[in-house]
């Protein structure tokens, strides 16, 4: 017998979290099917709304760019209310955790090669080491973590014109691990407090980096000060150095985004959301234009689910939730439609940072978020779609990724929890 | 002490080190100038293709045999730039058995040794291969590394104190009384230990003698003498797998076409090739049809091609010859023998020669013989010992060592730079402490980085040359800003960009062959870390405008966070609460929403 | 260019060739596997190693990332340069479980740790010897089964443990299991074997080492409370299931067990029986490993026909609603999912079943590693980086309510009871108090 639900939601991720927590708001019993571990782990941890749109930018204001964005861009279909929407759940499940909902505008963040790119939310690690916040910067880098070149990060931040002055220097890392050492291994380490010749982890790293302070008033690590115990960490080395301590958001691996995952599916358990995770969804059945049940491959072999409502939130390219070949891209559990130019080398331009079709590559979708066929005809009554499955945003350049999931999660989990319910 | 006389080579890749590295060795003062990057032509875009001369066993016996004899000499005295891997003619059962037997017979006649296997036995080899093939001839084909080659040949030049100038392009060839006496260089950007002139500089070089080594670029050189030399450049395409799907070299066995062998090199697979004859050596089309035709007919021999991933696709351009009056129509079809033109026999201007055709597997052959010409011209009497003496890198080595103990490195990345490196290994992996892998597609260290660096500059391109780092499957998404990063403090942070800059576009160029199935994934991913997180697309240290820093968030001074800490004050109430802490709040047995 | 042909001559006429041929076994041994294919889906995204339990207390491990794409692509086919950091993998597979790209992780990990210790480790090791020995626990029980009393009490002495660590490097800081005085195929001959008989509901019990000398207290409840469905329950002759041997590269000795397990078990299926285990190490590797490393025939179909045993009444009866009406005393639980039951995406169904059990307080310790992972926590070099694997479970088991533990796992259950002094029960066994 197939197990039930109101609203299934068919994906792991930023958006698929945030259409179960929508769609359990409006009463409806959830259940999110997840396969493998988010594209957050690989992300920076920070939510962009929107950075640049229609040749402009930094934007210090998101909602003033909406409407420079093309007419197929998934926030021109949920308007400013639904990115309001997504903002206003992702606050709320994250709660203390993220900071930068108490204005509407944009922050600049340090990236960890040095430039400075605008986002809408931030850790708290994050906060006090804004770029469009002022205070003289020591920035730290550890010798064998070769991803954060902090005198290279610093110099770059000078060069990016921001106003304070800025410094890098690299230390030893209080325990001598092995070169390959995980950065995992480096938190743990930081969590724990463990010990080393002349002290603790903590105040060994706090004596290292007091040595090099000159006047600061801030400093800044790579996002590894920990995992679990990450605010007791920053806290005693902001106590020990006497300033403000902060993390600057990496790539992969990265910590925020690690822990970012955690407290949505944390929040998931709280709002009693049903989770089965660690299988694939490969097909479906459908009847007379309604999804009926989607199909799990529960190590080879097929387990049922249904549900009276669906949102497919697999993600794009990266997610896995778009599929490709020599001649086509495709939707690969819906079979949606996926627009694409015929010649794959139409897919993406000569220059490397150029406007690229395969960066908007995704479903499309019509304005209640179920994806539609070549005719614009939605291809099931009762699938909507979330997140980067869904096409018409260029998420990398726009400096959007978050804010899509959001806002199309929480406005494709209110209607499909909607409908459930009514 | 009379002074040596003089040799000016034009021409960086495999012939030109070659040549200069003998003459060098033989005593004679040798200059060699290359305009771009050693290995900048031909040699650097070839398949890596260590002839055993089987492929030309039926139709170009004389090429064979030059091979065969070569591809001996190369193992010996090139160690760490070869990989012995063996070949295949793998005949399918639409391919004639004539033609098979024609190689066979073909083999045995220029000395190539030929063993044939029944198609149980060659799978045995390559358990990849088709499960209808036929048979299959084994052949000592190898699998060189034209890199390395190159850069060793032209320190043991050095070393024997030849001079040698790369990014020095030749903007005219001087002739005083109807002989050569030398060129004019004009010096281009460039950073190194090769690289002496200013950018712009303009330098006249002469010398007693002038060998014109640069393959496809041959007929533009000629036309500055004022001479006229046919090359017919003609480009091919190869194919890079992400792994290696086999371990020998498989040919297919029916006379030579498109698409027919499989090289295995360094940690990948290389699919090659066409032969389409092409206007100008520096500008002709890639195209998508090329890229497909690999996929699809070496799936033939190996049919996890049709699915496997591809990581890039790159072309090279033949520099082929034939003797005027000759010709042939197909590219395919004209000799890959190679020729000397000594201008003073064929068009009255002595002072100097011209080499053009053959391959990078007679390199050596092809060097020795115009060395000795240039010898008898200049009335030096010396005998060339480059197939004697091994060449740096290669003297005695062995890749079979602890690696942790020795370098304190993981065995397989320990092997790898061990391979690379050859009797250089010591000395550089042991150089640099903490020694962590830049590149772990590829293993490559920051010692090995490091070391590349001292003979690239500021070039991160010549670094991927020399190391293989951002060659692998992420093709430079993780680890190119580490390679750039390798640059500081030598270097300042606006150079550590500008490097970034070059390297990752021109990793983008061949990365376009490849984007479907993961490999687009990796990109969108690789896009994603560049743009999205690192915001290098728009960077405000590389705008016009300056940023308005007042008008963001400055992350609100009512939050009362001066110690950066979490607001709220106790650390304990800050950050986010863990299910289990909750479960301290309200009892988990009771949750709404299941029933 | 002439087409020279040499007609007649023997020596250019291929051997054995004919038209029909048979394939060439292309893997006759598992450590003949070329896994460098498994490289091209990893697109270096590092969610694997982020999950690695090992990576983040033993600086020396490199991650699987490097164990599994990186290790394989870089190897040359002959190369014999597996790192022997393989050996400090405990087999979790939490990075498959990571892994949004589908690189066959743990089967590159298990198949690179077979090819190390069969071509780079001396097997006169004492390494090799020990580890050989726990991996065969099935052998050694088989063993201290027979003497309950006599195994418990030289196993339990500490100058044993003492001399187990010295000699061999088996731990002495961990008790070793009791054997219990009846096993529990003693006890289901005795019994006589199905009490109940069915034709359409059949299951075949896969009970694995632990359930039937150490804890035949859950095989019972698994039999009591399958037969209250109406199930008719069989028990064939079966071997270990291999988890232990694959952990310690030990391929050839664990082919002999499947070889065995398939032959018992396969020819059940087309009369319709499903195999039931209810550890969740012995279903991982009946679904996954199995046809993962071995060419066995049946096998397939036996992978395709295993369930655990929660999830199959899960699926096939309405479990949820039998629990709903039934009601025990009261009681709390701290159940840890162990990560084979993850990778299984079995890892929610205790606490949503049993939440809603009248009488019962239940809530998830976290999703941690317990770090004991079979073997790994038994050795004596590994121990200490197994209790601060497992450090945050304790602390949160200590944290949360209930004093009592539970999880699908034997082992897991024997870390939870060494790091908190609770007592450890199997759901099956909270099942069979409700229903039975």
């Amino acid at each position: 017998m197939a197990i039930t639900d109101d609203v299934l939601v068919v994906g792991g991720g930023i958006a698929a979290c945030t259409a179960a927590l929508s769609a359990a708001e409006t009463g409806a019993r959830v259940r999110l099917l997840a396969h493998k571990k988010s594209t957050l782990r690989q992300a920076s941890g920070l939510v962009d709304v929107l950075g640049y749109a229609g040749g402009d930018g930094p934007l210090s204001d998101p909602y003033a760019g909406l409407e420079a964005l093309p007419e197929s861009h998934p926030y021109r279909v949920v308007g400013e209310d639904g990115v309001r929407a997504g903002l206003r759940i992702f606050d709320e499940a994250v709660g203390d955790a993220y900071r930068g909902g108490h204005t509407d505008s944009n922050a600049l963040v340090m990236t960890h090669g040095g430039a400075v790119k605008p986002t809408a939310r931030y850790p708290a690690s994050v906060a006090p080491g804004l770029a469009s916040s002022s205070g003289d910067t020591l920035l730290v880098g550890f010798a064998g973590l070769t991803d954060f070149d902090a005198p290279v990060a610093a110099d770059h931040l000078a060069a990016a014109g921001v106003p304070f002055s800025a410094r890098g220097v690299t230390v030893e890392f209080p325990k001598r691990f092995r070169a390959d050492a995980k950065v995992t291994r480096f938190a743990k380490a930081l969590d724990r407090d463990e010990d080393v010749d002349g002290g603790t982890v903590r105040s060994v790293l706090a004596d290292t980096v007091a040595d090099e302070l000159d006047g600061e008033s801030r400093v800044g690590f790579p996002a590894m000060l920990g995992d679990d115990r990450d605010e007791d960490v920053r806290a005693e080395l902001s106590d020990r150095l006497g300033v403000s301590v902060f993390e600057v958001p990496t790539g992969p691996p990265s910590l925020l985004g690690l822990k970012l995952e955690d407290m949505l599916f944390d929040a998931l358990d709280e709002a009693g959301v049903r989770i089965a995770a660690g299988n694939p969804a490969v097909d479906f059945e459908a009847d007379d234009g309604r999804v009926e049940t989607v199909i799990v491959d529960q190590k080879s072999r097929p387990t049922p689910y249904s549900a009276d409502q669906v949102v497919l939130a697999t993600g794009g390219l990266v997610g896995k939730g778009l599929d490709s070949d020599r001649e086509s891209v495709t939707e690969p559990v819906f079979g949606c439609h996926v627009p694409h130019p015929e010649d794959r080398y139409d897919w993406s331009e000569p220059e490397a940072f150029d406007d690229h079709a395969f960066a908007r590559f995704g479903v499309v979708p019509d304005d209640e978020l179920r994806p539609t066929d070549e005719d614009g005809e939605p291809h099931f009554e009762n699938l909507r779609a979330a997140g980067g499955v869904v096409g018409g945003a260029d998420v990398a350049r726009e400096k959007s990724a978050s804010g899509v999931s959001l806002a199309t999660g929480a406005v494709a989990g209110r209607l499909a929890g909607e409908e459930a319910t009514r | 002490m009379k002074k040596s006389p003089s040799v000016l080579v034009i021409g960086g890749g495999s012939t030109g080190t070659g040549i200069a590295r003998d003459l060098a060795m033989r005593g004679l003062d040798v200059t060699l100038v290359e305009k771009g990057n050693l290995t900048h032509g031909t040699t650097g875009r070839m398949h890596g293709l260590l002839h055993s001369g089987g492929r030309y066993a039926v139709s170009d016996q004389p090429s064979a045999k030059e091979c065969i004899e070569e591809n001996r000499v190369l193992r010996r005295i090139a160690g760490h730039c070869v990989e012995m891997t063996g070949g295949l003619f793998v005949q399918r059962p639409e391919d004639s058995d004539e033609y098979f037997e024609k190689k066979l017979e073909g083999c045995r006649e220029c000395g190539i040794p030929a063993e044939v296997l029944s198609a149980e036995e060659a799978r045995e080899i390559e358990p990849y291969l088709a499960k209808d093939i036929k048979r299959a001839i084994k052949v000592p084909d190898g699998a060189v590394d034209p890199f390395r080659l190159c850069v060793a040949n032209a320190a043991s030049a050095v070393e024997h104190g030849a001079r040698i100038e790369t990014h020095s392009e030749v903007t005219d060839v001087l002739v005083e009384d109807g002989e050569v006496v030398g060129v004019e260089v004009t010096h281009q950007t460039g950073t190194g230990p090769y690289v002496h002139g200013e950018p712009g500089e303009v330098e006249e070089i002469c010398a007693d003698y002038v060998v014109n080594a640069t393959g496809a670029w041959a007929g533009q050189i000629g036309d500055l003498a004022g001479v006229d030399v046919e090359v017919r450049p003609s480009k091919g395409v190869m194919t890079i797998m992400n792994t290696r799907q086999v371990d020998t070299v498989v040919n297919r066995c029916r006379p030579k076409g498109d698409a027919d062998i499989i090289v295995p090199h360094e940690t990948t697979c290389i699919l090659g090739t066409t032969d389409e004859e092409v206007e100008d050596p520096e500008d002709y089309p890639e195209e998508g049809w090329e890229v497909d035709l690999m996929i699809e007919t070496l799936s033939e021999l190996v049919p996890m091609l049709a699915e496997a991933r591809t990581i890039r696709s790159f072309w090279g351009v033949r520099p082929l010859y034939e003797p005027p009056g000759t010709g042939t129509e197909d590219p395919t079809d004209i000799t890959r023998e190679f020729f000397l033109l000594d201008h003073a026999d064929r068009d009255d201007l002595p002072g100097m020669t011209s080499i053009v055709g053959g391959k990078l597997t007679t390199y050596r052959m092809m060097a020795e013989q115009i060395s000795d010409h240039v010898c008898e011209k200049l009335g030096v009497d010396a005998e060339c010992r480059t197939a004697d003496e091994p060449l740096p890198g290669s003297e005695d080595f062995t890749v079979l060592r602890d690696y942790m103990d020795d370098f304190g490195l993981r065995s397989p990345i320990g092997r790898r730079s061990a391979q690379r490196l050859g009797s250089r290994a010591d000395e550089v992996l042991n150089s640099v402490d903490p020694n962590p892998v830049v590149c772990e597609c590829e293993a490559v260290t920051r010692a090995e980085i490091q070391d590349a660096l001292d003979t690239a500059g500021t070039d991160l391109n010549s670094v991927r040359i020399q190391t293989r780092a951002s060659m692998g499957n992420c093709q430079g998404a993780i680890c190119c800003h580490r390679m750039a990063n390798e640059l500081a403090p030598e270097y300042d942070e606006e150079t550590v960009r500008a490097s970034l800059d070059d390297l990752y576009q021109e990793r983008w160029k061949g990365e376009r062959h490849a984007m479907w199935g993961t490999q687009l994934s990796q990109t969108a991913l690789k896009h994603m870390l560049h743009a999205a997180t690192m915001n290098r697309d728009e960077d405000p240290a590389a705008a016009d405008a300056d940023i308005d820093f007042a008008a963001f968030d400055d992350g609100g001074a009512s939050e009362g966070d001066a110690s950066g800490v979490a607001s709220g004050g106790a650390v304990a109430d800050g950050g986010r609460e863990r299910a289990a802490d909750r479960a301290d709040d309200d009892a988990l047995g009771g949750a709404d929403g299941d029933n | 260019m002439s087409d020279a042909e040499s007609p007649g001559n023997p020596t250019l006429t291929p051997d054995a060739q004919t038209d029909d041929f048979e394939a060439v076994e292309v893997f006759p041994d598992s450590t003949d596997m070329d896994l460098r294919p498994g490289a091209d889906n990893c697109y270096k995204c590092t969610a694997c190693d982020v999950s690695c339990p090992v990576a983040e207390v033993d600086d020396e491990f490199p991650g699987p990332k490097f164990q599994g794409p990186e290790q394989w692509r870089l190897k040359r086919k002959e190369d014999e340069a597996v790192d022997d950091s393989i050996m400090s993998c405990s087999n979790c597979m939490r990075c498959d479980d990571a892994c949004p790209s589908g690189v066959p992780l743990s089967q590159m990990h298990n198949t690179a740790r077979g090819e190390y210790v069969d071509e780079q480790m001396d097997k006169l090791s004492r390494e090799y010897i020990r580890n050989r020995i726990l991996a065969n626990y099935g052998t050694l029980a088989q063993l201290g089964g027979m003497f309950p009393r006599l195994a418990n009490a030289v196993m339990g002495n500490s100058v044993v443990q003492q001399i187990n660590e010295k000699l061999l490097g088996i731990t002495a800081e961990r008790d070793f299991p009791e054997f219990a005085t009846q096993t529990f195929r003693e006890w289901w001959n005795e019994r006589g074997g199905p009490q109940v008989r069915s034709e359409e509901k059949r299951v075949a019990y896969f009970h694995g080492c632990y359930s039937n000398y150490n804890t035949p207290e859950v095989g019972k409840a698994m039999v009591r409370v399958f037969e209250s469905f109406g199930y008719e329950v069989v028990v064939p002759k079966q071997r270990c299931s291999g988890t232990p041997m694959f952990a310690n590269g030990m391929l050839d000795d664990a082919k002999r067990a499947a070889g065995i397990n398939v032959d018992n078990f396969a020819g059940l299926i087309p009369e319709g029986y499903d195999i039931i285990a209810s550890c969740t190490s012995c279903s991982m590797s009946l679904r996954q490993e199995y046809p993962e490393l071995f060419d066995i025939d049946g096998i397939e179909d036996l992978s395709a026909h295993t369930y655990e045993a929660l999830e199959y009444l899960r699926i096939h009866e309405d479990l949820e609603g039998a629990v709903r009406e039934a009601s025990v005393d009261d009681q709390s639980f701290a159940y840890h999912a162990p990560c084979h039951g993850r990778n299984q995406g079995l890892d929610r169904q205790a606490v949503e079943l049993f939440r809603q059990l009248d009488g019962v307080e239940i809530e998830d310790v976290g999703d941690s590693c317990s770090g004991i992972s079979g073997t790994y926590g038994w050795k004596e070099e590994k121990y200490d980086k197994s209790m601060q694997i497992g450090a945050d479970m304790f602390d949160h088991m200590e944290h949360a309510q209930g004093s009592v533990g539970m999880t699908e796992c034997p082992t897991c259950s024997m870390q939870m009871e060494h790091g908190t002094g609770y007592d450890i029960k199997h759901p099956l066994q909270l099942l069979e108090e409700a229903l039975v």
